[in-house]
């Protein structure tokens, strides 16, 4: 078996559900709120630093990204159906390497979507009231790009988290948990060092100046979420090899 | 049989478990299980619940690692064989669905990955009778519905041997008696069958040989007509009877 099979595989299972279909109408209707509220709640139009944070909301989405990663992997335990990939697939290398790819993808397909959404959403309000686009189209693509390159990254850290855990209910919860509540409450006992953690390179990714936290440059946000999914991948492929399938 | 591409001349494949072993902690759930499937035969695996069926069968399909022992299907590991849904077709119990995939779009993802077309889909949704359900998602199955998928994604591939897991669960009397036919057609065509069960009823009519089994130990393996005078039922119950008091 190549693992283009597996790779054609793990897409047609996305295909088959409605899941996909659904995270994507969802992150469009979150960006088109989250710019909404940026333009009504009076930050000033002229100043492009507002327009970047409009845009900036693609890398919210990527929290959908991450549970879509997780139920790539724990969904399959959830339904039992990893039996079935297995069975059909004993090395489980290629199919979690397959699952990492395709979930990946997703999460560009899922950005890069939002991003035009975003884009459209900000041109919108701007239109409204009359004011030109004060962002740079550069500075528009560095937000852009960096919050595909986050939305990539955490579907691949939520297929490891997945893989990890198995256990989806519990998966998901502990990964929203982290991003909500505990990795503010680590980030207030360490500091400046809080801009390793993983939600706040996601946040260096957006590219905005100076922004309220303590971040990395861009470039260190995603070589940090880079290494975030490269170690829970590495776990997970290094867990799901020899863990028993009852 | 029809030649298409796909499909390989039929050859007889002989199942052999060597000295399986399997502890979960402290608990030895199958003890030095050793036994050979004749080839072209029905072989009940028999024994109560917990006995250690569902183990040594996952075990034999790679989807738990032995502790100790070796599970070969014409000499190679389940893990070694290139296409192994073309080689060993398995339905093991609490095998599982995505419950808002279609019975057919479950089958087309193994057809995609065991590398057969749609078209053995449609062969495989008339011979288990879902025809007529396939477009309707599993969440409306009934378990007997559910049963039948189970085994449609056995035989897509058209293995030599097929292995089965408490296939009668949640199958009426007319379900049951459907299953008996297809197991004997499937034997009949030449191909290997190992079907586990605790219900000696469900069995007893359909089988040439028995494998018995009770606490994870070996009791009997062996044609049933070398059971001799007793009824399957008594042979059962004496061989399995605690402490041996029979």
């Amino acid at each position: 078996m190549t693992m283009t099979g597996n790779l054609r595989n793990e897409v047609l299972k996305l295909r088959t559900t409605r899941t996909p279909w659904l995270f994507l109408g969802i992150s469009q209707v979150l960006v088109v709120i989250g710019i909404s509220g940026v333009y009504v709640s009076g930050a000033d139009p002229y100043d492009p630093q507002t327009a970047l944070t409009a845009l900036a909301h693609v890398g919210l989405v990527s929290i959908l990204s991450l549970v879509m990663g997780i139920l790539g992997v724990a969904g399959e335990y959830r339904y039992k159906t990893i039996t079935d990939t297995y069975l059909a697939t004993p090395s489980r290398g290629k199919v979690v390497a397959a699952k990492v790819l395709v979930y990946s993808a997703f999460g560009a397909v899922l950005s890069i979507a939002s991003t035009v959404t975003a884009l459209i959403t900000t041109l919108a309000w701007l239109k409204a009231k009359d004011v030109p686009m004060p962002a740079s189209a550069g500075d528009l693509w560095q937000t852009a790009a960096g919050c595909v390159v986050w939305n990539i990254c955490f579907a691949a850290v939520g297929v490891g988290v997945g893989a990890l855990v198995r256990n989806l209910a519990g998966a998901v919860a502990g990964a929203l948990l982290w991003i909500a509540v505990v990795e503010g409450l680590v980030a207030q006992l360490i500091g400046d060092n809080a801009k390793w953690l993983a939600f706040r390179s996601g946040v260096a990714l957006e590219g905005l100046d100076s922004p309220s936290i303590a971040v990395l440059p861009q470039w260190g946000g995603g070589l940090m979420l880079v290494a975030y999914a490269g170690a829970f991948v590495a776990v997970a492929l290094a867990t799901s090899m020899r863990r028993d399938v009852t | 049989m029809n030649k298409r591409s796909w499909r390989r001349d039929s050859e007889v494949a002989t199942v052999e478990m060597q000295r399986m072993t399997k502890d979960f902690g402290a608990r030895r759930a199958v003890n030095d299980v050793s036994f050979r499937v004749p080839e072209g035969a029905i072989t009940g695996f028999l024994g109560p619940n917990g006995s250690g069926k569902t183990t040594t069968l996952r075990m034999a399909l790679g989807l738990v690692t032995p502790t100790s022992g070796v599970a070969l299907f014409d000499g190679r590991r389940y893990s070694d064989i290139a296409a192994p849904r073309r080689v060993v077709g398995a339905l093991l119990e609490a095998t599982g669905f995505h419950p808002a995939r279609t019975g057919r779009d479950h089958l087309r993802v193994i057809a995609q990955i065991t590398g057969v077309p749609d078209t053995r889909v449609d062969e495989v949704l008339e011979i288990v009778e879902l025809g007529s359900a396939a477009n309707d998602k599993v969440r409306t199955y009934s378990l007997g519905m559910r049963q039948r998928l189970g085994l449609g994604g056995a035989l897509l591939g058209e293995p030599e041997v097929l292995i089965l897991d408490e296939p009668g669960n949640g199958l009426d009397p007319s379900g049951m008696a459907w299953l008996r036919a297809l197991l004997r057609s499937q034997a009949a065509e030449g191909r290997t069958v190992l079907v586990s069960s605790h219900v000696l009823s469900e069995v007893q009519q359909t089988v040439d040989n028995v494998v018995i089994i009770q606490e994870g130990t070996l009791r009997f393996s062996g044609s049933l007509a070398s059971l001799g005078e007793a009824s399957l039922e008594e042979a059962f119950l004496a061989m399995t009877a605690p402490h041996g008091k029979a």
